[in-house]
């Protein structure tokens, strides 16, 4: 396939992926803003908004600041304003120009479910309805993209095209996953800064709700919320779809359909290689050295090493 | 669906509909025509409220799949859909077969032409056509010549522009030889047609254009270069932000072929290739959509990104076909377009089937005297203008556009040309809540490869504000579904 389409496409189900998390993350800080108002009083530590901000601040470095009393102004900003390059709105935009121009390679159910998502979003009306409810406009954009995601499962065939969307998407959500734990670990801090218990818990259950890992995760460990079970769950789970080793592997069956390599064929690119490395490396990681050697330190590590994976894609595909 | 409506509220669709010119379901006499007389029994069954809602949906089905259009002028260009008018455009066979023989002829006529002004000049040195006016065509390209093309053809696809004339006769209006485009709309009324107005096609016997795409397919692969039998096509489109790149993009997609740019491309070891996952990969057929100025910067406009140096030495060399051939422009130059019916009697020994509109050439004397005291009520068009742009509607124009005009035509005789104002023919269309006529036109898409297939029906496109003569979407047109009817039916 075109090195240029393949790009595209990389790109296209990530601006998408990102898309559904920042609506994710925004609603989740937009509720954990309401229930921890009570809870914060005099302390410290930064609201769930902030928080965000932090997350996308790593993403896009920009400064933002803004007034506590305005959170609506700044998530409709967030969502809507088009100069700015991580809001919804842009990150949707860039998705649907990149499938413009590659109309052919997507089904057409999938290029048809991104436009109707922008066209949607660039409606007067959607301003309206995010006034009227952000909550169910977050929720309407989040189906929108995992719609997005489910046509290409099931109506492209496993081919290139396919596998590129594939890596492009859960190279994004192992990228965010490090991201949202970063901020909040940081947030909820360690020893004698540590906010009590009830904030703390209103943090890892928000934190949870951004994954859609609250419900699953109460199976798994019921009452008990503390960092290792959610670090371990989050990162180390092997079967839920939203955390880092489930995505990891994911990532890698695809690289395998691109190159064609497989188990006989571990390592036919670099990125494979790597991707192979982090992929064992989540495998036999222990839990207690993780946190020995500083959770910040393990996730900046992971960061990197999607970084190279992305570098390593772009010279093996994309600039032919 | 509706049931059937009372006879004064049913009316209503026609109750403002008056017939003017040539009328395609209107006899002169108010009479229904038989081709139309089920589709208008339908429509009377219809109630403006539900055809104003079925409408709609037709437009939503189309944003949704992002079959639009992009508009130049203001910013970076607007995207638009192609207005849709429910209301289908009838052909009766024996008027259709009249047509394809006409098309056919023509285009059959043209290529000759074409290989005659790159080779021989035979039609020159016998003096049917004027050599300034071919060698000073703007679409000629003396770069071609004595260059040997797969199967001699280069006009593969064409789109030949028909109106009607008051007495119903079809006219070319223009012959569109280089990347003429359209046909997407084509296919896509007809699904939007099928999904929204399935029981107008009831009683009917409407001739199927599914196969445009493995036509063209057929067609490309027949033109690979030295009879390869697995050729790699693609289509070459400017990028996103043409006006056409929907159509690029759909055609590629019915044809399962890729769709490329310029800056996907490259000139290596005489031979051009893309650039893929898996390194580079030859290419045998290019359907290009981008103009000759465009193609190659090393042999024509040096600034343009669109195309890939080396193309052009590619094609002489005859390691790659382009479809259309370069240099098929002097076929769409208006100064030539009068000499037509005189090509076709040349190389076939025919008399054209289809006639032109009659022309008059500034650069014959009494022709010039002839257009500059006429200037109100003729139509003036630049010869090498495409779109509706740089021309003059007579009757339509200000004394001011008409001294602009005189003066152009006084300084640059061989760049114009002049026609009477033709009304062209009417057809309902659906405005506001009820049917008005409204002019249309026909472009019918002609491939030529192993031999010649016409797409039954064409590109119907209709002048939405009234009384409008242009039917281009850039100024505002609409289109509708075209029906070419079985032989049974007529």
């Amino acid at each position: 396939m075109l090195s240029r389409v393949a790009e595209n496409l990389f790109w296209i189900s990530r601006y998408v992926e990102r898309a559904e998390n920042l609506a994710r993350v925004l609603n989740d800080a937009f509720h954990l803003e309401l229930d921890a108002a009570g809870l914060h009083g005099d302390s410290e530590v930064k609201g769930p908004l902030d928080q965000v901000l932090n997350v996308l601040a790593g993403q896009d470095r920009f400064e933002l600041t803004w007034d506590p009393r305005e959170s609506e102004g700044l998530l409709m900003n967030l969502t809507f304003d088009s100069t700015r390059s991580h809001s919804l709105l842009s990150m949707i935009s860039r998705a649907r120009e990149n499938a413009r121009a590659t109309q052919d390679t997507l089904s057409p159910e999938s290029w048809s479910q991104l436009n109707q998502l922008y066209l949607a979003l660039t409606r007067s009306k959607s301003r309206r309805q995010f006034e009227a409810s952000p909550y169910r406009f977050y929720d309407r954009v989040k189906r929108s993209c995992i719609l997005f995601h489910a046509l290409i499962d099931s109506t492209m065939p496993r081919n290139e095209a396919f596998y590129f969307l594939e890596v492009g998407r859960f190279i994004e959500r192992i990228d965010m996953i490090s991201r949202v734990l970063n901020v909040w670990f940081s947030a909820v801090g360690e020893g004698d800064k540590s906010p009590d218990y009830s904030l703390r818990l209103v943090y890892w259950t928000g934190l949870l709700r951004s994954c859609s890992a609250y419900e699953a995760y109460l199976k798994r460990y019921h009452e008990r919320m503390d960092a290792e079970s959610i670090v371990q769950y989050l990162v180390f789970d092997l079967d839920f779809p939203r955390s880092m080793r489930f995505c990891v592997g994911r990532c890698l069956e695809s690289l395998h359909g691109i190159t064609g390599g497989g188990r006989a064929n571990l390592a036919a690119t670099e990125a494979e290689r790597r991707l192979g490395r982090l992929e064992s490396e989540l495998r036999y990681a222990d839990l207690q050295e993780v946190f020995a050697r500083g959770l910040p330190n393990f996730l900046g590590g992971v960061q990197d090493s999607c970084a190279r994976i992305v570098e390593e894609m772009q010279r093996a595909y994309f600039l032919n | 669906m509706t049931g059937i409506r009372s006879a004064s509220e049913s009316s209503g669709l026609f109750s403002r509909y008056s017939p003017y010119g040539f009328d395609e379901m209107f006899t002169s006499a108010g009479v229904v025509r038989p081709a139309y007389v089920p589709l208008q029994q339908r429509l009377l069954n219809l109630s403006s409220t539900e055809l104003e809602r079925r409408h709609r949906i037709a437009d939503l089905t189309m944003q949704r799949q992002g079959i639009t259009f992009t508009v130049y002028g203001r910013n970076k260009g607007v995207e638009r859909i192609m207005p849709f008018d429910p209301v289908p455009r009838i052909i009766p066979a024996d008027e259709w077969d009249r047509i394809e023989r006409g098309l056919k002829q023509r285009v059959r006529a043209l290529n000759l032409f074409v290989h005659d002004v790159y080779h021989q000049r035979q039609i020159l040195k016998d003096g049917i056509v004027p050599t300034e006016l071919v060698l000073g065509a703007s679409g000629y390209r003396r770069e071609l010549h004595g260059i040997e093309v797969a199967r001699d053809i280069y006009i593969h696809i064409s789109g030949i522009d028909l109106i009607r004339d008051e007495q119903g006769n079809y006219l070319v209006l223009e012959d569109n030889c280089r990347t003429p485009s359209g046909v997407s709309y084509v296919l896509k009324n007809r699904q939007v047609m099928k999904e929204v107005f399935p029981l107008l096609f009831q009683q009917y016997d409407v001739q199927p254009i599914d196969d445009y795409a493995s036509n063209l397919r057929a067609m490309l692969r027949y033109v690979a270069p030295g009879g390869i039998q697995d050729p790699t096509i693609v289509v070459l489109s400017p990028g996103v932000y043409n006006s056409a790149y929907y159509e690029h993009s759909f055609l590629a997609r019915q044809m399962g072929i890729e769709l490329v740019e310029g800056r996907d491309l490259v000139f290596e070891n005489g031979q051009i290739a893309m650039r893929t996952t898996r390194g580079l990969q030859r290419i045998d057929v290019i359907y290009r959509r981008v103009d000759d100025d465009f193609l190659d910067p090393l042999a024509f406009r040096p600034d343009s990104q669109l195309g890939v140096a080396g193309l052009l030495g590619a094609y002489r060399a005859g390691q790659v076909t382009l479809v259309n051939g370069v240099g098929t422009g002097v076929c769409d130059d208006k100064g030539i377009y009068p000499f037509v019916p005189d090509i076709i009697r040349y190389y076939l020994g025919e008399d054209a089937i289809l006639s032109n509109v009659e022309t008059f050439r500034p650069l014959i004397d009494s022709h010039r005297q002839h257009i500059l005291a006429n200037l109100d009520k003729l139509v003036v068009k630049a010869v090498d203008g495409s779109g509706g742009y740089g021309m003059l509607i007579g009757p339509a124009s200000t004394a001011e556009q008409r001294e602009e005009f005189r003066a152009k035509i006084l300084a640059n005789p061989r760049g114009y040309i002049a026609q009477p104002t033709i009304t062209l023919s009417q057809h309902p269309t659906f405005i506001g809540d009820h049917l008005e006529g409204r002019h249309v036109d026909l472009r019918p898409f002609v491939l030529y490869g192993e031999d010649i297939k016409i797409l039954p029906g064409g590109l119907t496109r209709v002048a939405l504000p009234r009384g409008s003569l242009v039917v281009n979407s850039s100024q505002g047109g609409g289109s509708k579904d075209t029906w070419v009817l079985g032989a049974g039916h007529s």
